[in-house]
């Protein structure tokens, strides 16, 4: 059985592959954790259904479908999950790499739960959890997207090391 | 001042970037290579007036205004020809050929008044501007103004249109306004040009698969002409990006 793409530490059939499959998020982390997922294994049907219903057409399934082609994806860190009753804020790192080059992307998203299931509505960039994680990971440490190798040599490489 | 202009049909204009109204866009799907366009000008600038009327106008840092054409572009590099251009340099479509054409050598995106400068033919194009040539701007105005009247009518018709589609942008893009603000008084190959795709999801365009399949060959056509060539890279890039996404909306 294959880990999930998501850094749960959890096997992929028992952690994102069943929201994936169709099964509702129990919470709104695991929501944002699945949609990672299903960018990593191209599943973009779970992305496109799980946008609120107000901002479905919105999305631009076929630009999508290229990002999960081009990018290969780094990893997903959650940082902070306020979840109230039926509306959750969630900020999050993903780290991927895109035309040779590593992006590291904060965001802060916001969902909502509609009988049960929980829904993405909004998301705002957040780039001062990007700039602290790079900061707070040292160059030798196991690289945060659970590849086992340093980050020097994988996420990391290519970064310029900060004097700090 | 007084202007004089004769087109020779030397061919040259018919190069490079080509703005064009949505209309003329949509009824060339299966002709050029199109994107979406941003041109950003400063407040101060002396065509931020019209560039507001017809485009969109943001805030970006230190509450600096910025206002935005954007435009649907036959997106070609300025060393290859427009598609339509035959080999004796004449138009292939000369008869239904895009408002922009018609109107040359005016530019209804600019003020009346500031039209003038537009006579001066650019390095290597061979228009006849000598006094023989007809008379055709005076005192601040074009004598015989039809295409660039139709041509202006058709830019303000699709302003609603445009916005709707820089709202969306702003909304999804976040990386946008400092893309602009980055690219203000660049040359074109650091303008920001955005995708087909977006336009389509954007508008909800019901015919997303037809216009698709139309645009999907041209695509590729450009992507293996500009294969190679460092210079056309930012070029070549683009097609190869948007042959895929119009090769999923296809299917």
């Amino acid at each position: 059985m294959k880990t999930c793409p998501c850094g749960s530490k959890s096997f992929f059939d028992d952690c994102c592959g069943p929201i994936i499959s169709g099964t509702p998020a129990s919470t709104a982390e695991a929501l944002v954790r699945s949609r990672y997922t299903a960018f990593v294994v191209g599943s973009l049907d779970h992305v496109e259904r799980t946008h609120a219903p107000e901002i479905r057409s919105d999305f631009n399934r076929a630009e999508a479908e290229r990002l999960v082609t081009d990018c290969e994806w780094h990893g997903l860190r959650i940082h902070n999950v306020h979840e109230t009753g039926d509306t959750a804020e969630i900020a999050f790192v993903i780290r991927f790499r895109h035309n040779q080059k590593l992006i590291t992307k904060g965001s802060l998203s916001k969902f909502r739960r509609d009988d049960g299931h929980w829904y993405y509505l909004s998301n705002s960039p957040a780039p001062h959890i990007a700039e602290f994680r790079g900061a707070k990971l040292g160059r030798n440490e196991p690289c945060h997207c659970n590849s086992g190798k340093k980050f020097k040599k994988c996420c990391g490489s290519g970064i310029e090391q900060s004097g700090a | 001042m007084t202007k004089h202009f004769a087109c020779t049909a030397c061919g040259k204009c018919c190069y490079g970037l080509l703005p064009l109204t949505f209309k003329d866009a949509f009824a060339n799907i299966g002709r050029f290579p199109l994107c979406l366009s941003w041109t950003p000008v400063l407040k101060g600038s002396k065509d931020f007036p019209m560039v507001k009327t017809l485009g969109v106008t943001i805030t970006v840092a230190k509450g600096q205004e910025l206002a935005v054409l954007i435009v649907p572009t036959s997106f070609i590099p300025s060393s290859l020809p427009c598609p339509a251009l035959q080999a004796d340099n004449l138009c292939g479509i000369h008869e239904s050929k895009p408002s922009r054409c018609k109107t040359m050598p005016f530019y209804p995106y600019r003020d009346e008044r500031f039209q003038a400068e537009l006579t001066n033919p650019r390095p290597g194009w061979e228009c006849d501007t000598s006094t023989s040539a007809p008379l055709v701007y005076q005192e601040q105005k074009i004598v015989d103004r039809e295409d660039f009247d139709r041509e202006r009518q058709e830019l303000l018709d699709e302003v609603p249109l445009l916005r709707r589609y820089a709202d969306y942008m702003f909304k999804y893009s976040h990386s946008l306004p400092n893309n602009l603000m980055f690219s203000v008084g660049k040359t074109k190959a650091h303008q920001v040009v955005t995708s087909l795709s977006s336009f389509l999801t954007a508008t909800q365009n019901t015919d997303a698969r037809n216009i698709a399949q139309q645009q999907l060959p041209i695509l590729k056509t450009y992507a293996e002409q500009t294969a190679g060539d460092p210079k056309l890279a930012f070029f070549h890039n683009n097609y190869v990006n948007w042959s895929k996404e119009m090769a999923y909306l296809a299917k």
